[in-house]
């Protein structure tokens, strides 16, 4: 009992048989008291009835500031059902949870998971002080799970040790990093599995407001990162992170194996608290650390984190950006990888430097690895933004079967017929020889390819854009294609082609570049 | 991508084409057709397999046209719809010898 604060231990029941008596008792104890805290400790008290809530009201009319501590969960049901908990300040008892020897089953970013029982699981929180924490994690996971994501929701805080954690119902689940350690011949299922809830996650649309914004946080670190690079590569990192498009889409945040699990046949989503609202990048650039960043310097990290060996994780990482991207273009996938590449490594060094990195030899060479790939991979890209129906890739003859392949992905997604297709397929032929041949020439260049496919009518647009010499193959007067053979000059049919078999084809400069846009009717 | 097939008898030289003619493709029937022109009285191509010609593949088959017309000449045989529109708007179809 200290000077300012006064506490009186409730015990028992307090029913109307006996609500006069305790009454008495708690004023005759204050009397003489003249503060105005006021805390009634409740860990012995069984029940509560209507006359005791009354004696609670006139206690706390004569000291406003009256506080009901250490409430068992039974107590605490009656004072949230009448309204309690929210005119005076009541505090729940906490069970107390030990994970001594408690298989470990998750580790997310602000705690550690541990199966506590068959049917339970504990998640205990890094922070000691961590109720606030734990409250901001089930506002998520309630907000997450009303808008259609599978997730679990803790029912209970308990303290464990000098911490608290928060218990969640898990039945016989097991996590995806298990089954791909236990069950390796399931690695196409899991990244199945995985991008599917990953595509659920992006495509939901998250309230105003409800959730921290990504883009925000990652100006942070780029910020942060102005002090460790050359002036020109902060800069282009910071207005790299800046052009980043506003999405409002919602992102895990730390979204790996770990945090995916089996429960009989549904997948279940847990470690919500780094749910954020962002573009996708930011999300593929946690899951590129967690699967090659961290343990690119030091092949074991991985092997600690997740159990499986650095060749499992970066094959896994390929299936999944594959499969997320819905493509098997390896220069699509590359283009992206390098994106979430440059997020991934800005953040991991200024996590490890925040954490003493600098200090330390290992962590030295580490962050020397990663800066050198951050500052390469800044000197080649112009956005972090990224299109599911676009293709960046060198203006060269060598890389057509990659471009021919790219258009034959997105087709294969339409009622496109044989013989449409190869019609399209000609003219993305003709015109992307003709750029490798000739816009760069004799220096190289890249290419850009868009394919959209609108509907009524059915229209495939194919948009190839160069940075080369500017040239408009439409102003090219068309062969003669009456004269005989002898006649006839060995070249000059590609570009007609194209036009004869497009039903439609535009030419622009614009910005320095050759824009031309095919169109086919289907 | 491109299965070349090739046959001669006396002088008559098939050439049967299986997948696509194209950018990729066309280098390597050039070599081989270049090498065949100089000695053959008659030149087949069989289109039966043939799924896509692009103007790689017309120039390669003027070039031959040419180089032939002085001997036994040339034929296209087998040429499905979709490369015969291309023979069309291209006019290759007046100019070669299509069965």
């Amino acid at each position: 009992m200290s000077d300012d604060i006064f506490t009186i231990e409730l015990k028992g029941r307090i029913d109307s048989g006996n609500s006069h008596e305790v009454e008495e008792s708690i004023m005759n104890q204050l009397s003489g008291y003249t503060g105005k805290s006021v805390i009634l400790d409740a860990e012995d008290l069984e029940y509560i009835s209507s006359a005791g809530l009354r004696v609670l009201l006139r206690i706390k009319k004569t000291y406003p500031d009256l506080q009901i501590v250490n409430v068992r969960s039974e107590v605490y049901e009656i004072l949230e059902m009448t309204g309690f908990t929210e005119i005076m300040t009541v505090k729940k008892a906490y069970r107390v949870v030990s994970v001594e020897g408690c298989e470990v089953i998750g580790q997310g970013a602000n705690g550690t998971i541990y199966r506590i029982d068959k049917d339970n699981v504990v998640k205990v929180y890094n922070n000691a002080d961590a109720l606030e924490d734990i409250q901001h994690e089930r506002e998520v996971a309630r907000l997450a799970l009303v808008l259609g994501i599978p997730t679990a929701i803790s029912y209970d805080v308990v303290r464990v040790g000098d911490s608290y954690g928060s218990v969640f119902e898990l039945l016989n689940a097991r996590s995806f990093t298990k089954i791909l350690v236990n069950e390796p011949e399931k690695m196409d299922w899991c990244v199945e599995e995985y991008v599917k809830m990953l595509r659920k996650i992006h495509d939901t649309v998250v309230p105003e407001g409800k959730l921290p914004d990504m883009r925000q946080t990652v100006i942070g670190w780029a910020e942060f990162m102005k002090d460790y690079l050359e002036p020109a590569d902060g800069e282009k990192l910071l207005s790299l992170v800046k052009a980043i498009p506003h999405d409002n889409h919602m992102i895990h945040g730390d979204y790996h194996t770990k945090n995916l699990e089996l429960q009989n046949d549904e997948v279940l989503l847990i470690d919500m608290d780094t749910l954020a609202v962002g573009h996708p990048i930011f999300e593929l650039a946690s899951i590129y650390n967690a699967y090659i960043g961290f343990s690119e310097y030091d092949h074991e990290v991985i092997k600690k984190f997740q159990g499986f060996d650095f060749e499992t994780g970066k094959k896994f990482w390929h299936k999944v950006l594959s499969a997320y991207l819905d493509t098997k273009s390896e220069t699509k996938i590359k283009e992206v990888e390098d994106k979430a590449r440059i997020v991934g490594y800005t953040r991991i060094i200024r996590r490890s430097i925040r954490r003493g990195g600098l200090e330390n030899e290992k962590s030295r060479a580490e962050i020397e690895l990663w800066k050198k790939n951050l500052v390469e991979l800044l000197h080649k890209t112009d956005t972090l933004n990224f299109e599911l129906n676009e293709l960046e890739i060198e203006a060269d003859i060598d890389k057509l079967q990659e471009v021919l392949s790219f258009i034959e992905e997105h087709l294969s997604k339409t009622d496109c017929s044989p013989k449409a297709e190869m019609q399209i397929s000609l003219a993305a032929e003709e015109i992307f020889v003709n750029i490798a041949s000739y816009a760069y020439n004799p220096n190289k260049g890249k290419a850009w390819l868009r394919i959209e496919v609108s509907d009524e009518p059915v229209t495939v647009t194919l948009t190839f854009t160069d940075q080369g010499m500017q040239y408009d193959p439409l102003a090219r007067q068309d062969p003669d294609v009456t004269l005989p053979a002898e006649a006839r000059e060995i070249g000059g049919l590609g570009i007609f082609l194209a036009k004869q078999t497009m039903d439609d084809v535009i030419y622009e400069y614009k910005d320095g570049k050759n824009i031309l846009q095919l169109k086919k009717n289907l | 991508m491109l299965n070349i097939v090739k046959t001669a008898e006396e002088g008559k030289v098939t050439y049967s084409l299986e997948g696509r003619l194209d950018t990729n493709t066309s280098e390597e029937l050039e070599t081989d057709l270049t090498e065949t022109i100089q000695e053959a009285e008659e030149l087949i191509m069989d289109f039966e397999k043939l799924d896509y010609i692009s103007s790689a593949g017309l120039r390669i088959l003027l070039a031959a046209y040419k180089a032939m017309v002085k001997k036994g000449g040339m034929k296209v045989v087998h040429v499905n719809s979709t490369i015969m529109e291309i023979f069309d708007v291209t006019g290759f179809s007046d100019i070669l010898t299509i069965e």
